[in-house]
């Protein structure tokens, strides 16, 4: 068949075109010395991450890690409501309320994210809205959509009488929720946390407008080593740590995703799958 | 608790996109000036009008390059993970690349990939003066290719998860009827992904619509794209710039909702989702 040629080279054409822009900041990150038109560096070496430690690195890294953890948690305890809310049947009570929620829960995924920044930040300087407070709460808002979907599928696919039971044994409503329901959604729950994560640690553009670039998380070094000429290095590594860390707790949670069902199937749970 | 949670998240969502809009609104028309009294005039809008048209007209070129591009090669990547089995696992972990890359990190891969002095032109042995200009050229084409690239992956993961495992069964069957490749993809796998791929194909639009990071470092100095024109007026330190900012926001707003509004409308009449 001819068709799998084809097939063969459509996928390897696929594989180039989302391996290959990762290559620059790779390369540059370890590159001392690396003059145009030289496909590879001159020098090899760290000069990068000696520039980025003087440029302040390892502080823009914690407050980038601190705000994605706090968007993360809120988004996610907020989108257990959310989720749970809109994942009801449309023939209980309440369907019209819940179609309001939905389409509410949708407009910050349609709204341009520096434009609501620049609305608010007016407000928040006349109230005296601490900037950390804004932050968070904006990044959380554009944060919902994703752990409330997410989360809804969660609540969707899960048996709905498991809860009931856990009640009829005697369980309370929140020990039902907190022992019996919140463990089962836990893969979901990691999926919707990684989402939400993601929102806090790369944003750009509402730090700037909300903290007027007061507040240098790493893309905001990134922002402003990029709007300098001629420090690749520089950019490279401070790149390759922006896609470092997500890239680790990607894998981290896969793995540990795993073992968890590795670990209740050896127990002969059946629902393991 | 839940119940709670539910409420709260609704309030805090709904009090923030209300009160940015009224604010915008509010400034734009002079309502709530920085400093001075009070007026309504739409002198904002008036001052802003030329470079206005342009950057509403440099935003719509991107973000439908953008979209049509990452709808087609994300939808490929669907259709080439059924057509090889084997192949698909190493095909759906390289898709995922873009997604732990921020917008600013894909920002600037793709300067040091696309510039006079980026890999491309290294691996293409031309002299920096003959390579085209990509990168904050008359055409936004590192803008776009960055769009293409992130939202690509997006698409890809949104369609690939909607069709699922039945999918394959309904096209052997279609096999098994006598239909070709083309004719399985045409009438029995894209009548199926539409609906998630019309979907995702509007968030995409939408998102780059709003964008800054990608259109500001790689972008043209003019005409600006609307984030970027706003971005400059909103840090400018004429306090009489505050105004415009707000009445380019307010307008880029406006074309989103128009958008949302549109879409939800297309996806709607064609049957795609009710």
């Amino acid at each position: 068949m001819s068709g799998r040629w084809g097939v063969g080279l459509a996928a390897a054409l696929l594989m180039l075109w989302f391996a290959v822009p990762v290559v620059p900041i790779l390369v540059w990150s370890f590159a001392d010395q690396w003059r145009f038109p030289a496909v590879l560096p001159q020098q090899w070496g760290l000069r990068g991450w000696a520039l980025a430690a003087d440029e302040g690195l390892v502080p823009a890294l914690m407050r980038s890690l601190g705000l994605g953890s706090v968007v993360a948690v809120l988004a996610v305890a907020l989108g257990l409501g959310t989720g749970r809310t809109l994942a009801r049947r449309s023939s209980a009570p309440g369907s019209r309320w819940r179609f309001l929620l939905a389409v509410l829960l949708l407009a910050p995924v349609a709204l341009p994210p520096f434009a609501l920044a620049m609305g608010l930040d007016v407000l928040l300087l006349r109230w005296r809205v601490p900037d950390a407070v804004a932050l968070v709460v904006l990044l959380t808002v554009f944060a919902l959509p994703y752990t409330t979907y997410t989360l809804r599928a969660g609540f969707l696919s899960l048996d709905a009488e498991l809860e009931d039971q856990a009640r009829m044994l005697g369980a309370s409503r929140s020990t039902a929720f907190l022992r019996v329901t919140l463990p089962a959604l836990a893969p979901t729950v990691m999926v919707a946390t990684f989402l939400a994560f993601l929102i806090g640690w790369s944003d750009y553009i509402v730090t700037a407008v909300v903290t007027g670039g007061q507040f240098t998380t790493l893309p905001v070094l990134i922002g402003s080593a990029a709007s300098r000429i001629g420090n690749e290095p520089l950019l490279g590594v401070l790149s390759l740590v922006s896609v470092g860390v997500p890239l680790t707790l990607l894998l981290l949670s896969g793995s540990i995703m795993r073992r968890t069902v590795t670990r209740s199937t050896a127990k002969g749970g059946s629902h393991a799958v | 608790m839940t119940r709670l949670a539910a409420l709260l998240a609704a309030g805090l969502t709904a009090a923030v996109l209300v009160l940015s809009i009224l604010t915008l609104v509010l400034t734009a028309t002079g309502l709530m000036p920085l400093v001075g009294t009070p007026g309504a005039t739409l002198r904002a809008f008036d001052a802003v009008r030329g470079d206005l048209l342009l950057a509403v007209r440099e935003s719509l070129v991107i973000a439908t390059s953008s979209t049509v591009l990452a709808g087609a090669i994300g939808m490929s990547v669907a259709l080439v993970a059924l057509a090889s089995p084997g192949g698909s696992r190493l095909l759906a972990a390289t898709t995922t690349a873009p997604v732990p890359v921020a917008h600013i990190v894909a920002a600037v891969s793709f300067a040091l990939l696309l510039s006079d002095a980026g890999l491309a032109n290294r691996l293409s042995g031309l002299d920096t003066a003959s390579w085209p200009p990509l990168v904050a050229g008359p055409w936004p084409v590192a803008s776009v290719a960055t769009f293409a690239w992130k939202e690509s992956a997006f698409v890809a993961l949104v369609v690939t998860a909607s069709l699922g495992p039945a999918v394959r069964d309904f096209s052997e069957v279609a096999a098994l009827l006598g239909a070709g490749w083309r004719e399985r993809v045409r009438y029995v796998l894209l009548p199926l992904a539409l609906p998630a791929l019309g979907a995702a194909c509007a968030i995409v639009f939408l998102f780059t619509l709003g964008s800054y990071e990608v259109v500001w470092l790689l972008g043209q100095a003019y005409p600006e794209p609307l984030p970027v024109t706003a971005y400059r007026l909103f840090t400018s330190l004429d306090l009489q710039a505050r105004p415009q900012a707000a009445a380019v926001a307010l307008t880029t707003v406006g074309l989103a909702m128009a958008a949302a509004v549109a879409s939800v409308g297309v996806l709607r009449r064609s049957g795609v989702s009710r």
